[in-house]
């Protein structure tokens, strides 16, 4: 997948500008503060949101938003998102832009609601990457510090295979294994620390309590499940409790509403007073047409749809069809315009200025004056004859071109004239003009055909004095007595208001008996926790006779606070040992199983930067990497200089984002990586990305002004930026260009 | 009671080609054969670990 443009409508220094990249390598170029690290943080900041806001909202304007496009094999996907609001669009098209799947809704950084679950779930489909740290560690190559040691390319590594951006795996070993060691002095892995921890004084505490008597009086105590039960029961009042006052809010909430709502009803209503003869119709509409309403309703349609609808649709797919049709001759018509060869009017007139000069030579010297002088002339002529036919040539394929242009241009102006009379009929009708809602609705009305048409035949064997708002809208010029049309709308609206209140009173008695449910079930909870407490000395025997949670119950109320912590302690040993068996099974399970595919990728790439002089990596268990010398010594790259060390590094981290490529991967982003690589190494280093960029996309900013003359040379694509303004590439003859830009 | 095995997220972490992703895994494939307990305590000790991961929320690392 590719990331085909950035669309940065207010981000940073950046408004209403786009920014378009191509497959292959592409260069952002330009001085410091020019935006260039802002046109890459815009990346993850619309995929995941930012909680850096402040850097990227324009100082001064009330609105940050931006949006990305990627393409990948036969579809494409939009993301866009306002950053002050955390909204995103999602919108996935396949090659005929029909809309494939889409989310909209509200998805902020690190957000936990059931939407924003949806929408990285969807993300992780279409682009392999739900997790910005992840995404960080994967495609993110930014600026390295002034100098680095071994061990800090080691833990850097560390925390990029880790999956994050921040946390280290080691690191989060060492601090497991220090919290545990601060517990306890038992030692699973080893021998045992010398001194006692807080669990062995504690354990020393009980015992010598026990010693004088002050023991809890029941057995069980040493079971830490009997301490959780009385733990989770007051948690789940508490819990229930917070609820139960929230919900009574919304119920007395939704009562109000109900009651305004009935109100504003009754008005319209009363407002109403239809005429006797369309009285008694209203009664019968309600009966089938509500039960096609509520299906319609279930079925994610809304009920008010009227009977034109699928001419609209057709209509609007047609305009569609036709809109996308006229992008591919105007992109042959482009090509065809940047093939017409251009007159070299420079070599001409160097040719000429050297034709002069041979004249000057030949009139000056005594042999063969007239024939040369003859010769130079006409070859001027002849050379400006040719230059005149190809420029003539060339300006009749020009005007061709610019007729053709003028046609699909005019076809182009009778297709959108054609939407925008189609979207104000929308408008008139009460239905969406935004083209992908008509694609989603066209799809909705296809699944549900019989059912529309069912509804719509309902509507239309009605009294004619009753029709829908759609119908009104259209009738309306026609209508031999607006009065009478007004009294129609009035019943329809208080028809659709009774509808719906009924609806809502529905919800809300339903809303009543699950509260009702949870005020049950808290009382019953208190009783619970209540003859737990009130059991007295004898409680163990009392809570036997009444069940096992009472018995659970009762003997932890008995607990004194220093076994509470006693059990609260080996629970957390256990759970810290687990956690530090788990980590360090996952640790030896990624070196078996990543670690030698890392090696060899990173000691191939490696080799092609420095010319086959070093050829193998290796990386130890804490992932210090060391090289081969001469074929047989491994040496720490602390022994390199600090070029070396970077490009063992863009090595590494080209062989990390190949062995996690999944095939949807993401292009790389380099933030101006190189700064510290001579002339030579640089060169090479650039044919290594170069290369890596052949299968997908690659993303190079840079401040160094002199990797555009080698972009040049290369053809790669350059985005230059000026420190003022984006000089964006739009060259609408690249592969697939404006198509993105069709709805 | 909601199991954070199981969840989307910790399926999409699982997916994950890295030394968390291989932890996710690992959990996943102890908690096939584990009784109730001990799934418990896998669960504890990998909600532990993903907040140190920074892949969840909670407690800092």
């Amino acid at each position: 997948m590719i990331l085909r443009s950035i669309e940065l409508e207010s981000f940073g220094r950046f408004r209403g500008q786009t920014v378009e990249f191509r497959r292959g390598l592409n260069l952002v170029i330009g001085p410091n503060e020019a935006g260039k690290s802002t046109i890459a943080e815009a990346v993850p900041a619309v995929l995941f949101g930012t909680d850096r806001l402040e850097r990227f909202k324009p100082w001064g304007r009330n609105v940050c938003s931006s949006s990305l496009f990627f393409e990948g094999r036969g579809h494409t996907v939009e993301v866009k998102r306002n950053l002050l609001t955390d909204e995103v669009e999602l919108v996935e098209k396949d090659d005929l832009y029909h809309v494939r799947s889409q989310f909209s809704g509200k998805a902020p950084f690190r957000g936990r609601s059931a939407s924003c679950r949806e929408y990285r779930e969807l993300l992780e489909k279409l682009i392999g990457v739900a997790d910005e740290k992840l995404f960080r560690a994967t495609y993110f190559f930014g600026h390295h510090p002034q100098s680095w040691s071994g061990d800090e390319l080691a833990l850097k590594l560390r925390t990029l295979v880790s999956g994050t951006a921040e946390a280290d795996y080691a690191e989060i070993l060492d601090t497991l294994l220090d919290e545990h060691f601060q517990l306890t002095r038992s030692n699973p892995w080893g021998r045992d620390k010398q001194r006692d921890r807080e669990y062995e004084t504690v354990c020393q505490q009980l015992s010598e309590q026990g010693d004088e008597g002050a023991v809890p009086i029941f057995v069980e105590i040493d079971n830490p499940a009997r301490d959780d039960s009385q733990v989770a029961l007051e948690e789940e009042i508490s819990a229930l409790t917070g609820e139960l006052e929230f919900e009574r809010q919304e119920y007395e909430k939704g009562q109000r509403y109900i009651a305004r709502f009935r109100q504003q009803a009754d008005f319209n209503e009363e407002k109403a007073k239809p005429p006797a003869k369309v009285e008694p119709v209203k009664e019968e509409i309600s009966g089938t047409k509500k039960a096609l309403a509520e299906k319609l309703t279930a079925a994610g349609l809304p009920p008010s749809l009227p009977p034109q609808l699928p001419e609209v649709l057709s209509a609007a797919a047609e305009i569609r069809q036709e809109l996308a049709a006229l992008q591919q001759p105007f992109s042959i018509l482009h090509g065809r315009e940047k093939k017409i060869p251009q007159v070299p009017w420079m070599v001409i007139g160097c040719l000429l200025v050297l034709f002069v000069a041979l004249a000057a030579v030949a009139f000056w010297q005594p042999f063969f004056k007239t024939p040369l002088l003859t010769a130079v002339g006409v070859c001027s002529v002849a050379l400006l004859a040719w230059a005149s036919w190809r420029q003539i040539n060339r300006n009749k394929i020009l005007e061709q071109c610019r007729k053709e242009r003028g046609l699909l241009e005019q076809k182009k102006g009778v297709a959108q004239q054609r939407q925008a009379e189609l979207s104000e009929r929308c408008d008139a009708l009460g239905l969406p003009s935004s083209a992908v809602d008509l694609v989603r609705l066209q799809k909705l009305v296809m699944t549900h055909r019989t059912l529309l048409d069912q509804y719509w035949s309902a509507t239309e064997s009605d009294d004619p004095g009753v029709v829908k708002g759609a119908e009104l809208v259209d009738r309306q010029p026609s209508s031999p007595d607006p009065a009478v049309s007004v009294v129609e709308k009035d019943l329809l609206k208080a028809a659709e208001a009774a509808e719906e209140l009924s609806q809502l009173e529905a919800r809300l008695a339903d809303f009543a008996a699950k509260l009702q449910a949870k005020e049950t079930r808290l009382e019953e909870l208190q009783a619970q926790l209540k003859s737990g407490r009130h059991a007295p000395g004898a409680a163990a025997e009392a809570a036997s006779q009444q069940g096992p949670l009472v018995q659970e119950i009762s003997v932890k109320s008995a607990m004194s606070p220093l076994q509470r912590r006693k059990n609260d302690l080996e629970d957390r040993i256990v759970v810290l040992r687990k956690s530090i068996n788990l980590l360090a099974d996952a640790v030896d399970e990624f070196s078996r199983s990543h670690l030698v595919t890392l090696n060899a990728e990173a000691g191939k790439m490696f080799g092609k930067i420095t010319g086959g002089r070093y050829t193998e990596i290796k990386l130890d268990e804490n992932m210090a990497p060391s090289i081969q010398v001469d074929g047989r010594r491994w040496t720490p790259v602390d022994h390199f200089s600090r070029g070396t060390v970077d490009a063992i590094y863009l090595a590494l981290r080209m062989a990390l984002a190949k062995v996690r490529d999944d095939g949807r991967s993401l292009p790389l982003m380099l933030d101006d990586p190189f700064v510290h690589l001579d002339q030579k190494r640089l060169a090479k280093t650039l044919n290594l990305v170069d290369l890596a960029s052949t299968d997908g996309q690659l993303i190079l900013f840079s401040h160094n002004l002199d990797l555009g003359k080698r972009a040049a040379r290369e053809r790669w694509h350059v985005v230059p930026l000026d420190g003022d303004a984006v000089n964006t590439t739009t060259d609408e003859g690249g592969e697939h260009a404006g198509q993105l830009h069709l709805l | 009671m909601t199991r954070l095995l199981g969840s989307a997220h910790i399926e999409a972490l699982a997916r994950e080609e890295s030394v968390r992703g291989v932890l996710v895994r690992t959990v996943i494939k102890q908690s096939e054969f584990a009784d109730e307990q001990e799934l418990e305590l896998l669960e504890d000790a990998l909600q532990l670990l993903l907040k140190r991961f920074q892949a969840m929320d909670g407690e800092a690392s």
